[in-house]
């Protein structure tokens, strides 16, 4: 397994990854290591398999073939791949964060609720929860707002949510899929900027799927995907330190 | 293409719609059944001596109206269904350029093709299970024959539930006609006024006054079941409009010491919109209501039941009405069941993407069923003890004799309300999201 400059394993190594629909070949043997504390894009048409690549590595899917090994607090060389859907779930609201497009904010429920719900999934009490989850809002610049409803903020507000939601677990590793892509660009900026510094600012990995090159560009490295295989994969201008994988 | 084309054309059975498909064509089977077993059991009063007649008749058509309300609830719950899963294809439409008027048409198409297809369903459902309903015993002897109504009878039945899903189905789909987007835009639901149980307070002091007052307000036989069914009705209206308040306050209740996820959640659901949590609950009301009453009235009637002096029929009354109010709370009950169901798997249907994104965040499906499942039975229970506590007021000395010179009678009704009860929770595992969402897929 490759280590980073640290002598660290990579939070997640996937080896051979095999993944398909029908005739349709999503994922045709990919192989990928993501860091500790590294950012990376996911990029390719629609079609590429780059939302199923990130299904495959946040145990949200199952590949036919192939193994992901995780690294991460509590979770030392797990293989993903052999975990049943309960250990997955589990496995998914302890170590992983997600910020999608749409946001899947519970729209019953107010910003501080959403927030802390990921706790109390995970068994904090709800006191605590709601200290830390106001903690988490007010970080992102939505202090004042916590007891807003879901319809009330707009959508820049809702994803910086989102992203606290992903955030206050403490999660190694943040999983975004197409995060800002339904945001005006000045508004994607920002939220792009949050997610950044909740994430690998916080000494976390993010990898994010995303259409968008300049959105890519802020991370640490582009992985661009055409028929279920890794085309090219470098570091951006920002990180011209070689290759990761 | 013409409006009768088009709505074939979005609205003809398809893998994809096939499971709110079966479920709206299912719910209108069970009311058209209902209508017709409970239409029948009311007919066949019909056969009895003149001088029974005079008292089963009122007592039956009392058992419908009571009924009506869980009927409707049903009824309008399959509608709202079937609209819903239109609601897409119809925006589409109208997107395209399609006017209001023919939407509205190709609704009330859809509604009235799918209620048909129901209402028939159920007719053979009565059929079906009439020789099963005719072994009921009524003045002595089983139903028999005289539960199969006049053609004309089922015919009306049919076309009544079919009238009943076009309306509700224009009712639904006022705001596609409005606006080609149909985005639905969650807005605060006004928290329902403390006034409401100002005025239930009221109303129902004023109604034991008078109902403990009867005999001196109204002298004839008649005027005193005009003031008795008046005075119950105007009850029931009133306990209505104190409902959704009433869940609004336990929900709120709910909120503060939800500790767990599934209890945050199904708190937040209930005063999401506490008249709608109240409306898929309130034939559990009138449930709690035919029992305390009903069953207080039966009890009592059993005190001198079987004496030699009594006139023929009159040796039954006490037996018989004990029968119709059990079998008015299983009918309520069924009708609430499957409402519920079908409620609860429409909303389902409708969250499917948030469940989905929440499965793939790490909430597992069990904690989404249980605030599911929270989310009903809180406001089932509200109104099955909030109305039985009021409803006890209202026949406070009668109840309470019940009681006390009948307790088996008592005891077999509670336990009626709890197989109810037990019932609704069971039916509404139908709308498991897990199951429901993985069998879609």
């Amino acid at each position: 397994m490759l280590e980073n400059s640290l002598g660290l394993p990579p939070v997640i190594a996937a080896h051979g990854l095999f993944r398909s629909f029908g005739t349709t070949v999503a994922l045709g043997g990919v192989d990928l290591n993501i860091q500790l504390g590294q950012s990376l894009a996911i990029m390719g048409p629609s079609g590429s398999g780059k939302s199923t690549l990130l299904h495959a590595l946040a145990g949200i899917e199952l590949p036919d073939a192939g193994r992901i090994t995780l690294n991460l607090p509590g979770y030392n060389n797990v293989q993903v791949e052999t975990l049943n859907d309960k250990a997955r779930t589990k496995l998914r609201r302890e170590a992983f964060g997600f910020v999608f497009q749409s946001g899947l904010l519970i729209p019953e429920l107010t910003a501080i609720e959403n927030v802390a719900m990921a706790l109390m999934i995970n068994g904090v009490q709800r006191a605590a929860a709601m200290d830390r989850a106001a903690q988490a809002l007010a970080q992102l610049g939505l202090a004042g707002m916590e007891q807003r409803r879901i319809g009330q903020l707009s959508g820049g507000q809702q994803q910086r949510v989102a992203i606290a939601r992903a955030k206050v677990t403490g999660a190694g590793v943040v999983f975004a899929d197409e995060p800002t892509g339904a945001l005006d660009s000045t508004t994607g900026t920002e939220v792009l900027d949050i997610l950044l510094e909740a994430t690998v600012g916080a000494g976390k990995s993010l990898v994010m799927v995303t259409h968008d090159r300049s959105v890519a560009e802020r991370c640490d490295r582009i992985v661009t995907l055409r028929d279920g295989h890794i085309v090219t994969d470098s570091a951006t201008a920002q990180r011209q330190t070689g290759s990761w994988s | 293409m013409n409006t009768l084309h088009l709505a074939w054309m979005i609205g003809r059975p398809s893998a994809a719609r096939s499971t709110p498909q079966l479920l709206t064509v299912s719910a209108y089977a069970m009311v058209s059944a209902v209508l017709l077993i409970v239409l029948g059991g009311a007919y066949s009063f019909t056969s009895f001596e003149p001088e029974a007649q005079g008292m089963y008749l009122p007592l039956a058509a009392f058992a419908l109206v009571l009924l009506i309300v869980p009927l409707v609830v049903l009824g309008a719950a399959a509608a709202r269904l079937s609209a819903r899963t239109q609601d897409r294809a119809l925006s589409s439409l109208r997107l395209l350029g399609s006017t209001g008027t023919q939407i509205s048409q190709i609704a009330m198409i859809q509604a009235a093709g799918t209620a048909l297809a129901g209402a028939l369903a159920g007719v053979v459902l009565y059929l079906a299970t009439s020789p099963l309903v005719s072994m009921i015993q009524f003045q002595g002897a089983p139903i028999g024959s005289a539960i199969y109504l006049p053609v004309w009878v089922v015919a009306l039945a049919v076309l009544t539930v079919v009238l009943l899903a076009v309306v509700s189905a224009v009712a639904g789909l006022r705001k596609l006609v409005i606006t080609p987007l149909a985005v639905a835009t969650r807005q605060n639901v006004p928290v329902p006024s403390w006034i409401r149980a100002l005025v239930t307070v009221g109303v129902i002091a004023v109604l034991y006054f008078v109902l403990n007052n009867v005999a001196a307000i109204a002298q004839d036989f008649v005027t005193i079941i005009v003031v008795i069914v008046g005075g119950f009705g105007l009850g029931l209206l009133v306990l209505n409009l104190v409902g959704p308040w009433l869940v609004a306050r336990v929900g709120n209740s709910k909120l503060n010491k939800a500790q767990t996820p599934d209890q945050l959640l199904a708190a937040r659901m209930i005063l999401e919109n506490p008249a709608q949590s109240w409306r898929q609950v309130s034939g559990v009301a009138m449930a709690s209501f035919v029992a305390v009453v009903g069953g207080s009235g039966a009890a009592l009637m059993g005190m001198g039941a079987g004496e030699a002096s009594e006139p023929g029929w009159m040796r039954y009354l006490s037996a018989d009405v004990l029968t119709g109010v059990l079998l008015t709370l299983a009918i309520a009950f069924i009708c609430v069941a499957a409402s519920a169901a079908i409620t609860q798997s429409a909303s389902t249907l409708d969250r499917a993407e948030l469940y989905d994104g929440l499965h793939r965040l790490g909430m597992s499906y069990k904690v989404m069923n249980s605030a599911r499942t929270k989310s009903l039975m809180i406001p089932a229970l509200t109104a099955s003890i909030g109305f039985a506590i009021a409803s006890a007021i209202l026949v406070l000395p009668l109840a309470g004799i019940a009681v006390l010179v009948k307790p088996t009678t008592v005891l077999m009704v509670i336990a009626a309300v709890i197989l109810g009860l037990l019932l609704v929770r069971v039916s509404i595992t139908v709308a498991n999201p897990q199951r429901l969402l993985v069998a879609k897929d």
